[in-house]
């Protein structure tokens, strides 16, 4: 068996571990082991994957939740085993639940975005991409087809879809075509290549001499995307030749771990002014000047903003009459962010 | 109650969390034994029995044994409760390999569930009768897979498929046909899910039946983007090797541009992309050698190749054009249109897999579409990360055109592990290009002040290779380094920063690397170097250096000149140097000795003098003995020049001067590139054994290319199969008609060998009669043809494949044990192994008295077992009868008959006739097969006789008569249970894995005292030419070996342990059984002094329990026994 396919199996049972029991850790897996070991055993047959899609584990192993607790608290039968098989087994799109009814019938699109972006020493930006999903919430009764276009396709360098989606519409018309799964979904994951810019700056200066280095860092709006950025935090390690530190901030809070871990919450960034972090490092004894400089990352967010620029064109639902609602929603995070000193 | 969980569920937290644990499972996890499981298990409420057997699910996963409940737990397998089953299967899994028997009791059971209407009770059912691995049921699950195969659900079939290979694992050699039938209905299943699954069967239970394949090429093309992931993957590969075997490699991929040309016109090549597009690259040879190297790496296997490559005799057998096929094809042509929008799939192991068919089979030009998805994968989680690198490493290196342009993928982040960075750094080294090396550069200058200075020393030696790469940029990196050696200065002084000395160090090798190239231009930078000696005080460095000077003394103008000041310097603080400096300072001024004519000699002389003599009062031993030898070496070179001597002593010190000019040769060549030869293994992309650089079990190099000849045009171009099945309900009817096709096929291939007398003998083993290499000596003995038996599979098939192939297939099982031995080797570090050889020769079979010439009128018969078997059968025992006249007269008619068969039988006619009724049944067996008959033996004559016995018992005597001139002398022969077996030469891991199949209860132990030995080392104590551990092993192995038919497997000394003391020892024989072919396996382990009397404790491991128990006392019995005096 390649090793991929055995790391991406394992990645998926922890996806599927995480989405039943709401946290992958050893005490939720002590409090639930007996779902954890049918899951398993539903999971890899013989060390081959046998059934790995979390639409039909979850009709086949009821997930815990509060009704089925009370209910085997007041009853005391619990069985979270499912009694018959799920239809989808055998159906040709097996992402889907056989026949799910819904009052309200509605699917909510999120572009949800991550940016990844090297600043090098010079302050110049050595590389910046975004890499985005495509999360789809889908509620809708019956066997919908949905059909979502972009309005520019072309940005996107690189794509990865879910199983449900069709490749020949792709290819000929750039057209995502898919029998949606029931729930929420990664439909697809995208790749937008060498932007130009980010929508925050972070400066930091590192002066040093005679065993003392004077550091100074400024993050500041670069071009205002036009919607708030929050979540803002600088994390960096101090280099190990580092005695002590003394940091203080104008904005937000400095915290610096025993593991010389330093990380400034700023939170979101004031209008008026850029927030700054300022202080000394004392360098160990012997050592005149800081030689190795360490490297901050950065994270964001943005909400309301695919900094992509990717656009979604229009939403469409073909063989199921029904009227349904749409959404849309988009949000850039900070990925692998860097700033190097 | 877990001290070591202890700190991570802190009593807040559990506090905290109370609340959400109501309901859920967990009190069953924290108490599961406070109360008794065992009335709840046979409770009637199926709630009760579910709590209890969560309880024994908790105590299973909290590392107790609860096997004790066994019988209790597999009575529920009755219960209609769906939960109660499945908790049921999962003991019922982990148990059952420990307690057969009772698992035999849930079969019934299951054969009833297996006609549930329920489909998920019945796959259950299959899952779980199939998971319990017993060779005693896998006949009922064979048919119970069969029966599911063809089952209106799809899960169930799935589930069927997926039974297959635990089938597989329990090697039913009798029933491969049978599985592979299956799994060939199976593949033409209608449903995507379930041929993902027959998919992953095959890859385990039949990878080169491509006969299945072969016949739905073409659907299971079609069907591959619905297949699910899993299934894809493997699917993938199956029919990559298919195509690869039908029509070989196609002309317009990369891995024929280069693997079916010379060198010299490979420039010429118009097809030739890269050279054209990257004239820039120095090496580009070398790219496309290793390019040659990595696809006959796919086909052959990297052991192959090597072995090959390395020999004297390094053509490549080159594949002829008819082993080629266009990309035109069209089944080319199916195979990268269906496989090429896998790579957009979100399983990253998908995307390689797909890569990797495009990588081997597209033609060049649309290589480069794998780059974009498989630079995309790396956003996955790390772990993925890591093998995908190193795969696209591999790509990079042989087309490093391809990743060029994408160099901004490899850059690093901060939060990249260890091994993630070096891969990136040595990728960015291999593409980097005239129009991207000074980005590379510069970010590869950030590098160099990372806090991970391991990191920045390898950022280093990355600037090093590209400058190496592209000796054009050679001056900026060059220049690059030097800045970076005068940065160290800085902290050069400080001895606490550790990290600083590898990158210095490593900053210098690179220098030196770029120097290499062409030294001339870069005189400036020697000096440079040179000047730099007084602030670098990192001794490796200072020694690399003066190095450096010795080996480019007589360059260019200034050197020459500077060289007497600076060896002055070199002498002045030679005391002050680290060992490895001192031994360069002395290896250049000689170098500088040897090559520099001049005015300076004298000068030059009287340093080297000087440090000599400081060399030999050094502390260090090395310094000491290397001035001595430079001293001896190069004493005439200076005398000569001084005074005049005879000719035939200055002959022999021109000599002594050649030498020394050899060993300090002066080389003033440039040395090029040196082109390293290319050593790396290079396999399968994706496969673990890429990762993990040597060949994991299992991994199999694609086929030969068109080993699989034309004669069945399948490719499954006859559509009518696909239409018919689709309809879902009735596929099962369809499938059986395409089954019954497919088995009337196979009947057909084999018919004409399968001979009418043998009725035994199954279809397989008749098929294999025609082919010479595999023997079949005895048709009632099937196990004992274990190499036939796994061959049949495939033998089916081998004439369809060519002699060459067949021969690579027959040869695969002996190397894959060289393999593993060598693994082994490196485990065991504790003991050593031995062989002693010549040991055959001296054994000496005891030798037993049948007849006394005191009772036999002066006739003395004696007889000792051979180690020969008979070729009649495998019952028969072979005794070495010796008949020899002690009387003084001649005797006639000598001949020894069964006792009972005397009674009727007269003439030797009849007995012959008997040795045939022996092959033909087991029940009315005479005890004696035949004697040739003495006609006259002389007085002092001696006549010998081969005896083939069959005993009725291993410990009673066996009645015969012997007849001698007409007289009936009553002998009884007595049976040596020693000669019961005979010798099953193995290895040590074949042997190992046959002992951890019998455990338990198949294994024997009893100890008893060794004596021979002393005797012998009494004897040899005078010459001390042997060792006493070899002479303990022989007298050990003899011993063995001359009292029973064993072969000896292995010899394990104690390495650690005390002189004298021979605790550790150990022997391993193997043998099997003579009438069952059972492996019986002894061991041997020696305990106590080497001059007392030792203790040794035999095992044997053997699954007929009473024989086994037998043959125990018999060696031990020999073994206590006294030494036989040798004569």
């Amino acid at each position: 068996m390649p090793p991929l396919m055995a790391i991406e199996f394992l990645c998926r049972v922890a996806d599927v571990i995480n989405g039943y029991l709401g946290g992958l850790n050893e005490d939720s897996i002590k409090d639930n082991f007996v779902i954890v070991y049918e899951l398993l055993d539903e999971m890899i047959d013989n060390g081959f994957p046998l059934t790995t899609e979390p639409n039909i584990l979850q009709e086949m192993i009821a997930p815990p939740n509060i009704v089925s607790k009370v209910l085997s608290v007041v009853t005391g039968n619990s069985s979270n085993v499912s009694d018959t098989l799920p239809g989808s087994t055998a159906s040709c799109v097996p992402w889907r639940t056989a026949d799910p009814k819904y009052a309200n019938n509605e699917v909510y699109v999120d572009l949800v975005e991550q940016m990844d972006a090297t600043i090098n020493r010079d302050g110049v930006l050595v590389k910046c991409e975004i890499n985005g999903e495509v999360q789809v919430n889908s509620h809708i009764t019956g066997l919908p087809d949905l059909t979502l276009s972009f309005a520019n396709p072309s940005i996107l360098d690189d794509v990865r879809f879910h199983p449900c989606v069709r490749f020949r519409p792709w290819e000929s018309n750039q057209i995502l075509s898919f029998v949606p799964p029931d729930g929420q979904f990664k439909l697809m994951n995208y790749r937008v290549r060498k932007l130009k810019s980010t929508p925050i700056y972070v400066k930091p200066q590192l002066t040093s001499d005679g065993g003392i280095c004077r550091l100074n860092v400024m993050v500041g709006m670069r071009n205002d995307p036009g919607k708030t950025v929050d979540s803002v935090n600088v994390q960096f390690q101090l280099p190990p030749c580092i005695l002590s530190a003394d940091l203080t901030s104008t904005h937000g809070t400095v915290n610096i771990l025993s593991n010389k871990t330093c990380t400034w919450s700023i939170g979101r960034i004031p209008k008026d002014k850029a927030p700054s972090m300022s202080g000394t490092l004392v360098l160990e004894t012997g050592l005149e000047r800081l030689h190795v400089f360490p490297t901050f990352q950065v994270d964001f967010r943005i909400m309301g903003v695919a900094l992509s620029g990717l656009q979604i064109d229009k939403l469409d639902l073909k063989t199921v009459p029904y009227r349904f609602y749409k959404g849309f929603r988009a949000l850039t995070r900070a990925g692998e962010f860097e700033v190097r000193s | 109650m877990f001290p070591q969980f202890g700190a991570t569920a802190e009593s807040l937290s559990k506090a905290s969390t109370a609340v959400f644990r109501i309901g859920t499972d967990a009190h069953l996890y924290d108490d599961p034994d406070d109360v008794n499981i065992a009335p709840l298990l046979d409770s009637k409420f199926d709630s009760e029995k579910c709590e209890a057997l969560k309880r024994l699910l908790a105590l299973i996963s909290q590392g107790f044994d609860v096997a004790n409940f066994f019988p209790q737990v597999v009575k529920n397998v009755a219960s209609q409760s769906l939960e109660v089953k499945k908790l049921v299967y999962l003991y019922l899994l982990h148990y059952a390999e420990k307690r057969p028997n009772e698992a035999l009791l849930s079969i019934n059971y299951f054969q009833k569930d297996l006609g549930d209407t329920n489909p998920l009770v019945r796959a259950w059912a299959l899952r779980a009768m199939a998971g319990i691995r017993l060779h005693a049921i896998a006949p009922l699950v064979l048919v119970a897979v069969g029966k599911c195969a063809r089952d209106p659900s799809v899960y169930v079939r799935k589930c069927a498929a997926n039974a297959l290979p635990k089938l597989h694992d329990l090697r039913m050699e009798e029933h491969a046909s049978a599985i592979e039938e299956i799994i060939g209905l199976l593949l033409n299943d209608h449903s995507p899910g379930v041929v993902g699954a027959a998919a992953s069967a095959f890859t385990t239970v039949c990878p080169n039946n491509f006969s299945l394949i072969g016949r739905n090429f073409r659907k299971l093309c079609e069907v591959l983007p619905d297949v699910e992931e899993w299934g894809q993957i493997m699917l993938i590969g199956i029919l990559l090797r298919y195509v690869i075997a039908r029509h070989g490699l196609v002309k317009e991929s990369i891995m024929f541009s280069l693997y079916n040309k010379d060198h010299s016109n490979l420039d010429e090549d118009e097809h030739y992309v890269t050279s054209k597009e990257d004239a820039g690259y120095a090496t580009e040879k070398t790219v496309s050698e290793l390019t040659r190297t990595i696809f006959q790496c796919y086909i052959e296997g990297p052991d192959e190749y090597l072995s090959r490559s390395s020999s004297t005799i390094k053509v490549a057998p080159k594949l002829d054009e008819s082993q080629y096929t266009s990309c035109s094809n069209e089944i080319v042509k199916i195979l990268l249109q269906c496989t090429s929008p896998l790579l957009w799939s979100h399983n990253s192991a998908v995307v390689l897999a797909a890569a990797g068919v495009h990588w081997i089979m597209a033609p060049k030009e649309d290589v480069k579409r794998i780059v974009k998805p498989l630079l995309f994968v790396l956003r996955s989680s790390p772990a993925s990360r890591y093998v995908v690198l190193c795969n696209i490493q591999v790509f990079a290196k042989a087309m490093p055109s391809l990743f060029a342009p994408h160099y901004e993928d490899f850059f690093i982040h901060s939060a990249d592990s260890y091994q993630i960075k070096e891969l990136k750094l040595e990728i960015l080294s291999i593409i980097s290009s005239d129009s991207s090396i000074s980005f590379i550069l510069k970010e590869l200058q950030d590098y160099i002040r990372d806090p991970d200075r391991r990191f920045a020393a390898d950022t280093v030696a990355a600037i090093g290779l590209c400058a190496q790469r592209l000796p054009k940029m050679a001056i900026t990196c060059l220049e690059e380094l030097l800045t970076l050696i005068r940065q160290e200065f800085l902290c050069g002084e400080i001895r606490s920063l550790d990290g600083e000395e590898g990158v210095l160090i490593q900053a210098i090798m690179s220098i030196i690397s770029i120097i290499k190239l062409e030294p001339a231009i870069y005189e400036k930078v020697i000096i440079q170097l040179v000047r730099s000696l007084d602030t670098i005080k990192v001794p490796a460095a200072r020694a690399m250096i003066v190095w450096l000077l010795g080996e480019y003394c007589s360059l260019g103008e200034i050197i020459p000149r500077m060289l007497s000041t600076v060896l002055k310097y070199l002498a002045w603080c030679f005391t002050s140097e680290e060992l490895e400096t001192k031994l360069q300072i002395l290896n250049t001024i000689t170098k500088v000795l040897l090559c520099i004519k001049g005015e300076d000699s004298w000068t030059l002389r009287k340093i080297w003098t000087y440090v000599i003599e400081l060399a030999e009062r050094d502390l260090n031993y090395d310094i000491r003995d290397r001035s001595r030898f430079l001293k001896k070496l190069l004493s005439s070179n200076l005398e000569s020049q001084n005074v005049e001597e005879e000719n035939g002593e200055s002959q022999k010190k021109d000599q002594k001067r050649v030498v020394a000019e050899c060993i300090f040769g002066v080389q003033t060549k440039t040395s090029t590139v040196p082109s390293e030869p290319i050593n790396d293994r290079f396999y399968l992309p994706g496969s673990l054994s890429q990762l993990v650089f040597h060949a994991a079990p299992g991994y199999e190099p694609l086929p030969k290319p068109c080993s699989l000849p034309n004669i069945d045009q399948y490719d499954g171009s006859d559509k009518s199969d696909l239409d018919e099945v689709d309809d879902s309900g009735t596929s099962g009817s369809s499938d059986e008609e395409n089954a019954s096709d497919y088995s009337s096929e196979r009947s057909i291939s084999g018919s004409s060998e399968v001979s009418g007398s043998n009725e035994t003998v199954s279809g397989n083993e008749g098929e294999n009669n025609d082919d010479p290499l595999i023997q079949i000596s005895d048709t009632s003995n099937v196990n004992e043809n274990q190499n036939g038996g796994d061959h049949a599979g495939t033998s089916g098939f081998s004439d369809l494949m060519s002699t060459k192939s067949l021969e690579s297939w027959l040869d695969e099982p002996s190397k894959s044990s060289k393999g593993s031995e060598t693994e082994q080797s490196g485990v065991r570090r504790s003991s050593a192994r031995i062989t002693i050889g010549n040991i055959g020769s001296r054994i000496k079979p005891k030798c037993y008295t049948l007849l006394d010439p005191a009772n036999g009128n002066g006739l003395m018969v004696n007889y000792s077992f051979s180690s020969e078997t008979s070729s009649i059968s495998s019952h028969l025992v072979c005794l070495q009868v010796l008949f020899e006249n002690c009387s003084l007269e001649s005797m006639f008619d000598i001949v020894l008959i069964d006792e009972d068969s005397s009674k009727s039988v007269d003439s030797t006619d009849q007995i012959s006739q008997a040795a045939e009724n022996t092959v033909k049944s087991h029940i009315d067996k005479p005890a004696l097969v035949s004697m040739e008959e003495i006609p006259s033996l002389e007085p002092g004559q001696k006549a010998k006789r081969t005896l083939l016995v069959r005993f009725h018992h291993h410990l009673l005597p066996l009645k015969l008569a012997l007849f001698c001139n007409d007289k009936k002398f009553p002998v009884k022969l007595r049976p040596d249970i020693g000669y019961f077996v005979k010798p099953l030469p193995i290895n040590i891991e074949a042997f190992k894995d046959k002992e951890s199949h019998l455990p338990g209860m198949f294994e024997y132990v009893r100890s008893c005292t060794f004596n021979d030995h002393i005797v012998k080392l009494n004897k040899e104590s005078n010459s001390l030419t042997e060792d006493t551990f070899l002479v303990i092993c022989e007298t050990l192995a003899l011993k063995m070996l001359s009292n029973a038919n064993l072969s000896l497997v292995s010899v394990d000394l104690p390495v650690a342990s005390n002189l004298g003391d021979a605790s550790g020892l150990c022997l391993r024989f193997s043998s099997e059984i003579l009438n069952n072919s059972m492996p019986c396996l002894i061991t041997a382990t020696v305990e106590g002094k080497c001059s007392d009397p030792l203790i040794v404790s035999v095992k044997v491991n053997c699954e007929e329990t009473v024989f086994g128990l037998n043959f125990l006392n018999r060696i031990v019995n020999f073994l206590a026994e006294p030494p036989v005096t040798h004569s």
